[in-house]
């Protein structure tokens, strides 16, 4: 295999500043413009080369501060999956009625592999922006929201309404949020999650201890199980409680409230949600992140706990005690978990609509 | 409580859907060769990298075995020293190889000593309890062909090969070649057969591991629109080109045995035409995916005597010339190669599927050795025009090229209208390449093929059956070209396309080979 062969695009790493070009409206916009500069960027440095995108990546925040915290996630993300990446930041309490339009490109392989516009508005100029992007994004192609705001409002539903796909983080927000993800979902919203993304080790591990073959004949008697948190209940475990329930209609899921986190950081949701990549490394254990995870088959116990970088599986009741399985956390750099998200360009992911549905009737009844 | 004996059979309901394939369950894995050029270039640095991508079990050790007298921290510094040069990430992650290294061990010692197989036996389970890998073992066999029946015998004689129905796995990947003909290939399938189950054996054949190869099932049997015309009704004939720049680096003793046909067409190349011949499988799965690829090479039509095979092979062999402006050998000036040795290094063969979907369509393979570069390529050539709108050549068939390496990806020609002038067709390209698309590096094949091993997934290995029916299809051509009397291969200069008789080979049938 050549080394200019699927390398990741070194771009999105670097070019920040040098490769940057920009231009500002200040009535109205002019997108002829913005077309010109992205092919002057694209020019820069020899030929334009071919330009390959699958889909347009699309981010939308509401302050300069919330996309600087997506970035990296962003450029990341459009490393793995070559896209047009149009970024919306609407400042509605600015002052004036500006339209700023910063646009460069990422190269790989000799082609131009992320085509990147950031339009940011203050004031009136936010109402430019939704015009803007319809008139912006590749045709044909699939078209990915990042959502960085709360999830429910009009903004958000219109754009549902526009994308084959919304990707929010739903762990940026206090658990009792997947209320409104769930009913979303449940009118057909194409839907990711990172919080979703977020539990995949300990789906995966869960099911591997029942692919164990001395371990098969407990499948079919799988009858209950526990999440616990540290230090309080985060939408991870909510999701993940809520997935087993799906997948083993009969068995009685807990949520608890388990050991202290063994750092500070705040539990995923007490923040302001506005950064769609607010999550927390693999390791320490944050507050409201899953610590453990039990399921049984009488008389056997499934348990599943994080150990900082590691997910061990033991299991109880049948091969007492033995560690069955240890598994290495992947590390969460930014835009992995975005990057998972992307695999699925459009519709709903069908086993994440079942897990949200029920995992909000595990969350605590609201009011008297 | 007590279970229905049923439940073993209950669907795991909590793998349903899952987008991450499942992880290998703790393993030992035995690396027979362990000081040899595989180990060091691929298997080690194919590890590493799976260990960085967390796609290990955490409960994993790897054990190295050779005549070599190595310490263990000695096997690691050297292996460390593989990594650091062999692997496709770089630099070296100190945290991920730290974690890797401490479950590296080596045991030096003679295959045919049963004391090596003592020391191996104690070192596993040394192994078993500091890494927790439970008794499960995968066995790759890094090894020449030579070694396989004597490491057989020692796995089976020191009780480390475990029944299929055991809760502790044991399975033996072996490298090609498998055999070097038929009878010596069905020979060791019995003696592999006697030791343990097919289930057991993984036969590898690291061009199955490739992606573009894996693209190919995804490409015709995920898309609508190739397989209606993918057929002798629309399609009119097929060329599989797998050429090298390089010579035999040195290894003459091994060529010298095992020549083109047995390095390249009996395995890589007739993969590269199951793929792209056979039928759509039932299922994703191994037996399905390989039930296919056999049935393939069953209807393929036998070149057998003499006259068959002056019509349709033609063999090489490549003298002094020049690649990419250098000067280089002709093989028989090659190190370990006898003067006048009669070792084909370049092979171009006409194959006919016999059956309903192929009938009538030439499949054209060739393969070399200093041929002009490095590529691998299945190029679908579609009919003619049945009109000539436009004059009569004026548009060129269309034609679908997988390539395979290097630029993996695919294009496909067709005909457009050349600006300004006046309906005059002209023939462009639409291309896609992998790298570009999915800006993600690809695996390498054996991290795949490695993978796969683990998990116990046969689909990309080859079954008893489908390496006994390649070599049958080969043997016949072996049993002309080495008997005493047969002629010599072709002269070709390195750098060239093959000798002129391989383009006479396609220009009798009125067609060209492409110039890729």
């Amino acid at each position: 295999m050549s080394a200019s062969i699927g390398e990741p695009i070194s771009g999105g790493q670097a070019p920040r500043g040098w490769d940057e070009l920009s231009i500002r409206f200040d009535d109205g916009m002019d997108l002829g413009k913005v077309r010109a500069l992205l092919q002057q960027a694209k020019e820069r440095g020899g030929t334009p080369g071919e330009t390959v995108s699958a889909f347009n990546l699309v981010g939308i925040y509401f302050s300069p501060a919330a996309y600087e915290r997506a970035q990296a996630a962003l450029e990341s993300a459009g490393r793995l999956h070559p896209c047009r990446l149009v970024v919306l930041i609407g400042e509605q309490r600015g002052e004036g009625d500006s339209v700023t339009a910063r646009v460069s490109v990422v190269r790989s392989g000799g082609a131009v592999s992320l085509e990147r516009i950031v339009l940011s508005a203050k004031g009136a100029g936010v109402r430019h922006l939704q015009s803007a992007l319809l008139d912006l994004l590749l045709p044909e192609l699939p078209v990915v929201v990042v959502w960085g705001g709360r999830t429910e409002g009009d903004l958000l539903q219109r754009a549902v309404e526009a994308a084959d796909r919304v990707i929010i983080d739903s762990g940026t927000r206090a658990p009792e949020a997947l209320a409104e993800v769930a009913a979303m979902v449940a009118r057909g919203a194409p839907v990711g999650d990172l919080a979703w993304a977020r539990i995949f080790p300990w789906m995966s591990l869960a099911a591997d201890v029942l692919d164990v073959p001395n371990l098969r004949e407990h499948r079919g008697n799988l009858r209950s199980a526990r999440v616990i948190c540290a230090g309080g209940i985060g939408a991870e475990g909510v999701l993940l409680g809520g997935w087993f329930g799906s997948r083993v209609r009969k068995a009685r899921v807990q949520l608890v409230v388990g050991p202290e986190p063994e750092t500070d950081s705040s539990m995923p949701g007490a923040g302001d949600g506005a950064s769609a990549t607010g999550w927390a490394s693999t390791a320490p254990l944050g507050k409201g992140q899953i610590a453990a995870f039990e399921f049984t088959a009488p008389p056997v116990t499934f348990s599943l706990r994080r150990e900082k970088a590691l997910l061990i599986a033991e299991v109880r009741g049948d091969d007492d005690g033995e560690v069955l399985h240890r598994v290495r956390l992947p590390p969460e750099t930014p835009g992995r978990l975005l990057g998972l998200e992307l695999k699925l360009l459009a519709g709903q992911d069908e086993l994440y609509a079942a897990a949200l549905q029920a995992a909000v009737k595990l969350l605590p009844k609201s009011g008297p | 409580m007590p279970y229905a004996p049923d439940h073993d059979q209950v669907p795991n309901p909590l793998r349903y859907g899952l987008r991450a394939d499942s992880a290998p369950e703790p393993c030992a894995l035995v690396v027979f060769g362990a000081s040899g050029d595989l180990a060091h270039r691929k298997l080690i640095p194919a590890l590493y990298n799976l260990a960085v991508s967390a796609h290990l079990p955490a409960a994993f050790g790897v054990v190295g075995v050779s005549k070599s007298e190595y310490t263990h921290q000695q096997y690691q510094e050297d292996m460390r020293e593989a990594v650091g040069k062999f692997s496709r990430t770089k630099p070296i992650d100190e945290d991920a190889w730290r974690d890797f290294a401490a479950g590296l061990r080596y045991v030096p010692g003679a295959f045919d000593e049963d004391a090596t197989f003592q020391r191996l036996s104690a070192t596993l389970e040394e192994m078993d309890r500091a890494r927790a890998t439970r008794g499960n073992r995968l066995f790759y066999f890094a090894t020449p062909p030579s070694t396989y029946p004597v490491l057989l015998q020692q796995l089976h004689k020191h009780g480390l090969i475990r029944p299929p129905g055991d809760p502790r796995f044991t399975r033996v990947v072996i490298e090609k070649p498998f055999g070097r003909d038929l009878a010596s290939a069905r020979a060791l399938n019995r003696m592999v057969l006697e030791v343990m189950d097919e289930r057991q054996v993984f036969r590898i054949d690291h061009y199955l591991g490739k992606e573009t190869v894996q693209n190919l099932l995804v490409f015709r049997f995920g898309n609508t629109i190739f397989e209606p015309i993918w057929n002798r009704n629309y399609v009119d004939h097929v060329q599989i080109t797998a050429a090298e720049e390089l010579g035999i680096e040195g290894r003459g003793r091994y060529y010298e045995e095992a020549g083109i046909l047995r390095d390249m067409i009996q395995n890589h190349v007739l993969q590269l035409v199951c793929l792209t011949a056979m039928e759509a499988p039932v299922a994703f799965d191994a037996d399905s995916v390989r039930d296919e690829k056999v049935k393939v090479l069953r209807a393929l039509a036998p070149i057998e005597g003499p006259e068959a095979v002056a019509q349709r092979v033609v063999l090489g062999q490549y003298t002094a010339g020049q690649i990419a402006g250098n000067d280089v050998p002709g093989y028989q000036e090659e190190k370990d190669v006898a003067k006048g040795s009669r070792t084909p290094t370049f092979a171009a063969i006409q194959l006919n599927v016999d059956n309903w979907r192929w009938d009538g369509v030439p499949f054209y393979l060739r393969s070399g050795k200093r041929l002009p570069k490095r590529m691998t390529e299945i190029a679908i050539q579609f009919r003619k025009l049945p009109h000539a709108l436009f004059g009569e050549g004026a548009s060129a068939p269309n034609t679908l090229v997988i390539r395979v390496q290097p630029e993996e990806g695919i294009a496909l020609r067709f005909s457009a209208k050349v600006p300004g002038e006046r309906y005059r067709p002209r023939t462009v390209s639409m291309d896609f390449r992998y790298g570009s698309a999915f800006a993600a590096a690809s695996p390498e094949a054996y991290e795949r093929l490695l993978m796969d091993a683990l998990r116990g997934d046969q689909t990309l290995f080859t079954r008893k059956d489908e390496v006994e029916a390649a070599w049958q299809l080969v043997d016949g051509i072996l049993k002309v070209i080495e008997a005493p009397d047969a002629p010599a291969p072709y002269p070709y200069e390195a750098g060239t396309w093959g000798p002129k008789e391989a383009h006479e080979l396609l220009a009798r049938d009125g067609r060209a080979w492409r110039r890729p």
